[in-house]
């Protein structure tokens, strides 16, 4: 692996070890290095190495990582992941059948007794505009007027909502307000993000739904954007999701069960999840491995004792 | 007795479910369509009557007219790309959507495009809503493939799906088919769907199964017909036995039964 010889924060954390406090002191230390990068005494042993590679600067690259350290695709923990879930779920409801199948989607995860004011109409007519935005990213489209566009892509979307009927009754200030809402949180996306590789398969809106104790749950769920291949030797499938809410406990809960799902859908377990606020312009990106998933199915069985409690 | 299977969607279980598809089919004879036309017929009509699996599925209840969406557009497109990347394997699925978007238009600046088709309604459509329209079939090409991947005997996708106009009873059956694997014995049907499969999905793959076999010039049935729910993880097969085909030709005609009868109530 290449390393660099020496860089500016190393040489300091020595002059501190070393007492090389005094300016005039540092002065003459820089005047041996216009002439050489790495004085004579530092040229042989070195404590700490830094990578000469690039640091991954988008989303889609730190997703992507390294492709040498991907581990094989695991294809044999949906099925034992399947079974924790159908027992806990036995455990819930015994023989008892709901009325209407319980339905569970990343949302009911989140703890009951809080109210979140991102689920506010206003916030999530940004939030579906902001995911209509990762959609028109995601092939390499040309976005001039991030609203208007994300409006357009939405209405093709879907014929009627209720949240259409809070839009049409917007003042022209609140509407303003929300335009450059969603601007700004789309210019925070489109810089962060980075540009998809074609390569990638980018699917966009992916969603699962999964039966579960012979159809009385139904767990659902909505994947902003996957990239990678379910059926390569190594892992490479990478779960993004976009908020516009800071991040939260609440955004690990999700993280953890576009993975779960993802897992019982495919029965591959995929390399990485990921989420990203828009709001703080906050990454979170953790590889997947069974504890994750394992935890996400004590919240899915927590979540399902809640709904059944509560019916 | 019906011949209905239901699986996890693994590459291995698609593999298996072709491999043991049985080795004979059964085959409609002249009297076969015959019978099912005379049936048909008996059944009146004010306007001309298209059934297929879906309408099966909702029991003939009346839908909402069509129209096209970027979900609507999505097979068609997303079929052709894929179609376009088996051809030039260097090719990106992205790019390969791209060109059929593009060709699209060109019809429809060309003057080919008649109303109402995919075409037409693209050239109209702002380009916020092409790129949907594109991330949409890029979705349904990268899902397909994912599940064509998996197959390791010779392949081929459908161009078109399966139409059967039934002879003076103002009556056409469609079944949608995505990809065809050639045996020896006979030939698989794969048919791809998005969402969660209900409990009439074996009602509509065995009227799919049906009206595959009903087009088929020699009325030779499928040796199998599987119907693959990505979105949920599922398989479900149904064989080309004629037990399944009478079912599923049964099944066609109570939708259109069911169909005539809520006409009727509206009407009234």
């Amino acid at each position: 692996m290449a390393v660099a010889t020496n860089d500016e924060a190393h040489r300091k954390e020595r002059q501190h070890r070393n007492g090389y406090e005094k300016h005039n002191e540092d002065g003459e230390e820089h005047a041996p290095r216009l002439s050489r990068v790495t004085p004579l005494r530092n040229s042989r042993a070195m404590a700490t190495a830094v990578l000469t590679k690039e640091v991954p600067q988008s989303i889609i690259a730190s997703l992507r990582g390294e492709p040498s350290l991907r581990p094989l695709a695991d294809t044999v923990s949906a099925s034992g992941l399947r079974a924790q879930l159908e027992d806990g779920l036995f455990e819930i409801l015994g023989t008892a059948v709901p009325a209407e199948p319980l339905t569970v989607y990343a949302t009911s995860l989140g703890q009951v007794a809080t109210t979140n004011i991102n689920q506010s109409p206003l916030g999530q007519i940004r939030g579906v505009l902001v995911s209509q935005l990762l959609r028109l990213l995601s092939v390499g489209a040309h976005i001039a007027t991030p609203f208007e566009d994300a409006l357009c892509a939405w209405k093709a979307e879907v014929r009627t909502s209720e949240l259409f009927d809070h839009l049409a009754r917007l003042d022209s200030d609140e509407r303003a307000r929300l335009r450059t809402d969603v601007t700004a949180h789309f210019v925070t996306l489109q810089r962060a993000l980075g540009t998809v590789p074609p390569r990638w398969l980018p699917r966009t809106s992916v969603r699962t739904a999964q039966r579960l104790g012979g159809g009385t749950v139904v767990l659902r769920d909505v994947v902003d954007l996957m990239v990678g291949s379910s059926t390569t030797l190594h892992a490479s499938v990478a779960l993004f999701d976009v908020t516009t809410a800071p991040l939260g406990v609440n955004s690990e809960r999700t993280m953890r069960y576009h993975a779960l799902l993802q897992t019982l859908r495919s029965n591959v377990v995929p390399l990485r999840t990921c989420t990203f606020s828009t709001a703080t312009g906050e990454t979170w990106i953790h590889d997947v491995d069974y504890t994750m998933l394992a935890r996400s199915v004590d919240d899915v069985l927590g979540a399902l004792y809640n709904m059944w409690k509560n019916s | 007795m019906t011949t209905l299977l239901h699986r996890r969607l693994t590459p291995s279980a698609l593999r298996r479910l072709i491999h043991e598809a049985p080795t004979t089919s059964s085959q409609l004879t002249d009297d076969h369509r015959l019978s099912l036309t005379s049936r048909f017929r008996a059944i009146p009509t004010q306007q001309h009557r298209r059934l297929d699996a879906w309408s099966v599925e909702s029991a003939g209840k009346a839908s909402s007219p069509f129209h096209w969406t970027p979900q609507t557009a999505r097979r068609a497109i997303g079929n052709a790309a894929l179609a376009r990347v088996m051809r030039q394997p260097s090719m990106a699925l992205l790019d390969a959507v791209r060109d059929e978007v593009d060709e699209l238009f060109y019809r429809a600046a060309t003057g080919y495009a008649r109303p109402g088709s995919l075409a037409y309604w693209l050239a109209g459509v702002a380009h916020a809503v092409v790129s949907l329209v594109t991330a949409e079939a890029l979705n349904w090409a990268t899902q397909v493939g994912e599940v064509a991947h998996g197959l390791d005997c010779s392949w081929s996708l459908y161009p078109t799906d399966a139409y059967y106009d039934v002879a003076s009873a103002r009556t056409t059956l469609r079944a949608r088919r995505d990809i065809a694997v050639t045996k020896e014995t006979g030939r698989v049907l794969l048919r791809v769907r998005a969402g969660l499969p209900g409990k009439s999905a074996g009602p509509g793959l065995r009227a799919d199964l049906t009206i595959d076999t009903l087009a088929d010039e020699r009325g030779v049935a499928p040796l199998r017909i599987i119907g693959v729910w990505p979105d949920a993880g599922v398989l479900l097969s149904v064989d080309g036995a004629m037990g399944d085909l009478r079912a599923g030709a049964r099944d066609l005609v109570r939708t259109a039964v069911a169909q005539q009868r809520q006409n009727t109530r509206i009407a009234a």
